[in-house]
């Protein structure tokens, strides 16, 4: 979400390779990570001549805000998330 | 009722509010990560509150003080807070184990041996080792992030650990009226400093309004 968020400079969405790189992680599990990114709101999928693209939403951000509050909150109990 | 007591009261209800503060704050986080870590975290600051509460009870109820009931509602109260204790140590424990490493907190185990008979001393002992646990658990962790709010934290919860080793002396020495007192202080300090974080949340606000998990 991060990545959808920051590789997102000319507002045209991250493609399915570049977050697959980052996240470090195999075609299929990144599809279904993103299926359900998508499906819950958190990202918005943008197609254009059968290429999917990705960017971060309204409600993805909001929620990227809280995670890093309460990372913050557990880290400093020595806990992580 | 003596003025030491009325103190006492309120010190433990202070620590009732404290630590329902940050198991509260945990639980905003569970609900909104559904991290086991804050649900950890929730459920031993929920204990300590609801210990402290029951210890802030008994010491309310002047009438209780006489009563044969006394004993078991104050075992019932350390029983609380130990099991607070327990889950504050697990919740490090399950980290431990989660990143594959061995805990440096284990090095302390041999140091405690539980040699009281009595359960309330037994429960004190108990409270000490976790505390000691999570404070060298939470040491380590600043080690490695070098994070000034873990390190407040970890004095946090070294005075917390001062303060369950103060009550189980005061179990111990019960002629020696300050040992109580001294102790609920000490570890009232320790959970001002824990409530720092909480702070930090209230100072910033946690400007997102997500009904529940997403």
């Amino acid at each position: 979400m991060s990545t959808a968020r920051d590789m997102n400079t000319e507002g045209s969405g991250v493609g399915i390779t570049t977050l697959l790189r980052k996240g470090n992680m195999s075609y299929v599990r990144m599809s279904k990570l993103l299926g359900e990114l998508v499906g819950s709101g958190l990202l918005v999928q943008l197609t254009n001549e059968k290429i999917s693209k990705y960017t971060i939403s309204p409600k993805g951000l909001q929620f990227l805000a809280a995670y890093y509050q309460f990372e913050d909150f557990a880290t400093s109990f020595g806990l992580r998330l | 009722m003596t003025d030491t007591a009325i103190i006492e009261v309120m010190l433990q209800f202070i620590g009732v509010f404290v630590s329902l503060s940050i198991a509260y704050v945990s639980y905003r986080g569970v609900r909104q990560t559904e991290s086991s870590s804050l649900l950890r975290l929730a459920t031993a600051f929920a204990f300590l509150g609801f210990g402290f509460l029951v210890e802030g009870v008994v010491g309310l109820n002047s009438i209780l003080a006489t009563s044969p009931a006394l004993a078991t509602v104050v075992i019932a109260g350390l029983l609380l807070q130990t099991t607070g204790y327990f889950f504050l140590a697990f919740s490090h424990a399950v980290d431990v184990m989660l990143a594959k490493r061995l805990g440096p907190a284990l090095l302390v185990l041999p140091v405690v041996t539980l040699s009281a008979t009595q359960l309330a001393n037994v429960l004190g002992i108990l409270s000490f080792y976790f505390v000691l646990y999570g404070v060298v658990e939470t040491v380590y962790s600043y080690a490695r992030t070098r994070k000034p709010d873990t390190l407040v934290i970890a004095i946090g919860l070294s005075l917390l650990g001062v303060g369950t080793f103060v009550q189980w002396l005061s179990l111990l020495y019960i002629q020696v009226d300050v040992l109580s007192l001294l102790q609920i202080i000490i570890k009232e300090v320790g959970l001002l400093i824990l409530f720092i974080p909480v702070l930090g949340f209230a100072r910033k606000g946690v400007g997102v309004k997500l009904d529940g998990p997403i």
